[in-house]
């Protein structure tokens, strides 16, 4: 196993920030509204590469596990005998605790395993956007495989966790069999894992938005599919939930400056360099007929991470406030879609985020 | 020279073959010597199939075997270089199989045969007039005649090819079963069937109406004999039973069933997969209407078995799975079928695979049932002694006794140990290859209380050393776990 490597990798992040210790997205180039939150740009997702099923030397993108996970790989990996290793497999078993009879239903079963495993998957009760799992075997080494997976997904957000790839394991170096099989206990379990991960996500999206919930432009190259679809409902709940409310999930923090809505947003002076501001107030203009507009270059906030790489010129974030009567009758998730389908353009040339806005006159009276 | 093989007459006579090859027959060999002669010291006047066993034999590597086991080595000893996959190294232990049950290895004899086939003379059978496929439909057939002497079958057309035991038994329960049961037959099974011998039945009880009833398991960890008896009736329809149980290791009486059927007027189906390779199975004796077995586990090639059906009861089926072969005339409305075995062949059958049966008959004859019977006896006593020494191990099945007799197979759990972990570390760290898991036999698992188990199952080419790494292997793994609870 490429154990040094693989840990050469972990320690030399591509992102020039100190190693974070918040969860990630998946990179497809999506746009996340928001005023309050940013995301990082992470590396190309392994996920739009084929699995290698066998694969000796696993390239698995360490920067897209959760870091709980990472930890854990590390350590499997500073033990280098195969007997140790189980030993230390057994030990992560042995702290799991044990799950309640109550939800060793049907439901909760690994199919396929020849031992019999369970696993559940909760609502962190502090922070609702992440996912927390339980489980438990009759088998002493499935039970430390379902520990691992346990501690290393749990508090994670629900797309980072479905987007794991089950190729980490081979860094563990237990040469456990990825080949999809209805014996394949660690694969069933992962999949499991991620299903409920997602079905509880889903949960959440869907009680927040009224009716659509389709993906819509400035996702240039992305390929749609279960995880675009959830991460955009994930951003349409962001942004219907703006305005100074606090969001549904409770408070992300990303990058380690937990930028929430009470934060104050440096208003800049003037026009962007590169005329990008200047577009952005023409097209809503044009449309919107706004009785308020306010467009704000907040770049040099995201500047030196992997988003901006290569737009040194900035104009890549904004803050966009504008008031307008088009605004009438319709909900916030209508308003952010609508403004965002009138930047069509600039999505799709380098405007990355948008933290937006949008209110009706006599909101904007009363607030 | 291995085509020849094909050709063979009927296999001789088992007994003077194995006096031939028994150790006492045979010239000791002088311990300096070991590595320049070869085990066998062929002699002129023997059977020319003798020869041709021993020549294939010592045509591989000789052995040197280590100073204890020249004066006497064992059938494995003697059997194990004819089987390179054998030799090799797993997780970098030597391999050591103990997962005969599942699948038996094949010899160089076997491969050689298979090779040949495809190289030499492939060709459809039975239908082109060309040099290669008169030859290939001679070898098919020829493969048939020796699935037919090797269990004593009166006529070789009694012998189908299936794809496996699974598919003859389907063939059965479909042919046969839809156009004879109906609503209020029962069909008698045991509790400790393989999951091929009951599903297919399930799926005709559904259609026909017909039930299934089960015989449970005595405290002995046997099926219930006496429950058998009471449970035929007149309204058995058929009895499917095995001969040998791939997880309890037990033997069931398969002439007395029959006979008891028979006066019921029920026919019986008999599941041969566990006691075809291991013993002498002789269907005029046993009398069964069917019996089915996988060529996979005697040492041939898989996707290959068979059903033996009595002549008379495959002439009134009707087809299982229609096609190419199995007709007379084809309309467009309708079709007239071929005779048996034919009827029961549709499409281009496993050619390669029957031929290389045959030599895998060939080769088990060679050695003789009774021998590789009476060497498994020894094996699966030390087995099971070997077994019963380890604390908190349970084995399942009967214990043997003089009565009694055990297949060489093994099915146990270690007390709160799972199986899985068992079998993994067993495989991971010291490269033994044993089964955990239900063996296809839930319902059997269930009635035991339990929800797996791990088997380790033998064949004549293992030896009584491979059990001591078994077992030592074992010990060690259990304390792995243990130490760590």
């Amino acid at each position: 196993m490429s154990s040094l490597s693989a840990s050469l990798r972990l320690f030399s992040p591509k992102l020039p920030q100190t190693f974070p210790k918040s969860p990630f997205f998946p990179s497809k180039p999506f746009l996340i509204f928001s005023s309050s939150i940013s995301f990082q740009r992470l590396p190309k997702s392994p996920l739009s590469e084929p699995l290698r099923a066998q694969q000796r030397e696993a390239e698995v993108d360490l920067c897209v596990l959760p870091p709980r996970l990472q930890e854990i790989i590390v350590l499997f990996q500073s033990v280098p005998e195969p007997k140790a290793k189980y030993q230390q497999l057994l030990h992560y078993g042995a702290q799991l605790p044990p799950l309640d009879p109550r939800f060793k239903t049907d439901d909760q079963r690994v199919r396929g395993c020849v031992s019999q495993v369970w696993v559940r998957a909760f609502r962190d009760a502090d922070d609702p956007a992440a996912v927390r799992f339980e489980a438990d075997s009759d088998s002493a080494l499935t039970k430390g495989l379902a520990a691992l997976l346990v501690f290393g997904l749990s508090g994670s957000l629900a797309p980072v966790i479905a987007s794991v790839p089950p190729g980490f394991v081979h860094l563990l170096g237990l040469q456990q069999s990825l080949t999809p099989s209805r014996n394949n206990g660690f694969l069933n379990m992962l999949k499991l894992m991620q299903q409920k991960a997602l079905q509880l996500y889903s949960q959440v999206g869907n009680s927040e938005i009224n009716g659509v919930s389709e993906s819509k432009g400035g996702n240039s190259g992305a390929k749609g599919g279960i995880l675009e679809d959830k991460i955009s409902i994930f951003r349409e709940v962001l942004s219907a939930n703006r305005s100074g409310d606090s969001l549904p999930y409770g408070h992300l923090k990303v990058d380690g400056h937990g930028m929430d809505s009470a934060d104050v947003v440096q208003k800049s002076s003037g026009g962007g360099i590169g005329g990008r501001r200047e577009r952005i107030r023409q097209g809503l203009e044009r449309e919107l007929s706004p009785v308020e507009l306010e467009v704000e270059d907040i770049s040099y906030q995201h500047a030196g991470h992997a988003g901006v790489r290569g737009n040194s010129d900035g104009e890549t974030h904004f803050n966009v406030r504008v008031v307008s009567k088009e605004f009438e009758g319709k909900s916030l998730v209508k308003r952010h879609r609508l403004v965002y389908d009138l930047l069509q353009e600039e999505l799709q040339t380098g405007l990355h985020a948008l933290s937006i806005v949008a209110k009706t006159p006599s909101e904007a009276q009363s607030s | 020279m291995m085509a020849s093989l094909c050709h063979c007459p009927a296999s001789p006579p088992h007994h003077s073959l194995s006096k031939l090859l028994s150790p006492l027959s045979r010239p000791r060999l002088h311990p300096l010597l070991s590595n320049v002669l070869p085990i066998f010291n062929p002699s002129p006047n023997r059977i020319r199939a003798g020869d041709q066993f021993r020549r294939l034999s010592s045509s591989s590597r000789s052995v040197a075997l280590p100073p204890e086991e020249l004066d006497s080595p064992s059938l494995g000893d003697l059997t194990r270089p004819d089987f390179p996959i054998l030799h090799q190294e797993v997780n970098g232990f030597n391999l050591v199989y103990l997962d005969n049950a599942a699948t038996s290895q094949k010899p160089t004899a076997v491969l050689k045969v298979l090779n040949k086939y495809y190289e030499s003379y492939n060709s459809n059978v039975h239908r082109a007039i060309h040099s290669l496929s008169a030859e290939a439909t001679d070898a098919y057939e020829q493969a048939r005649n020796k699935v037919a002497a090797f269990i004593n079958a009166s006529k070789h057309k009694e012998i189908v090819f299936t794809r496996n035991a699974t598919e003859a038994i389907n063939l059965v329960a479909y042919s046969w079963g839809l156009s004879n049961l109906r609503s209020g037959d029962e069909i008698l099974l045991t509790i400790a069937e393989h999951h091929s011998a009951i599903v297919p039945w399930q799926l005709v009880a559904q259609k026909t109406g017909a039930s299934l009833k089960f015989v449970g398991l005595t405290k002995e960890e046997v099926p219930d004999i006496e429950q058998l008896k009471e449970l035929l009736s007149v309204k058995t329809k058929i009895v499917v039973i095995h001969h040998v149980s791939n997880m309890l290791g037990s033997v069931l009486p398969i002439e007395d069933i029959v006979g008891w059927a028979h006066s019921v007027g029920a026919k019986v189906l008999v599941d041969a997969c566990q006691s075809v390779p291991h013993m002498v199975v002789d269907v005029q004796k046993l009398d069964p209407d069917f019996l089915v077995a996988s060529s996979h586990k005697m040492c041939g090639p898989t996707g290959m078995g068979f059903l033996y059906g009595k002549s008379e009861l495959l002439s009134a089926m009707p087809p299982f799975l229609g096609g190419g072969e199995m007709i007379a005339d084809v309309f467009q409305d309708y079709s007239t079928f071929a005779e048996p075995p034919s009827r029961f062949e549709a499409g281009t059958p496993a050619i390669g695979e029957a031929i290389g049966l045959g030599a895998a008959i060939d080769y088990l004859t060679g050695i003789g049932m009774q021998r590789i019977h009476d060497y498994e006896k020894e094996l699966a006593n030390y087995l099971y002694h070997s077994l019963l020494s380890i604390p908190n191990v349970h084995i399942y099945g009967p214990a043997p006794s003089e009565t009694v007799h055990r297949a060489a197979l093994c099915s146990f759990n270690v007390e709160n140990i799972h199986p899985t972990d068992i079998a993994t570390i067993l495989d991971k760290q010291h490269g033994v290859a044993i089964r955990s898991g239900h063996h296809c036999a839930q319902p059997l698992h269930r009635s035991l209380g339990i929800s797996a188990s791990a088997r380790a199952s033998l064949y004549y080419y293992n030896t009584k050393k491979e059990i001591d790494v078994f077992i030592r292997a074992l010990k060690d793994t259990i304390d792995f776990f243990t130490s760590f609870q």
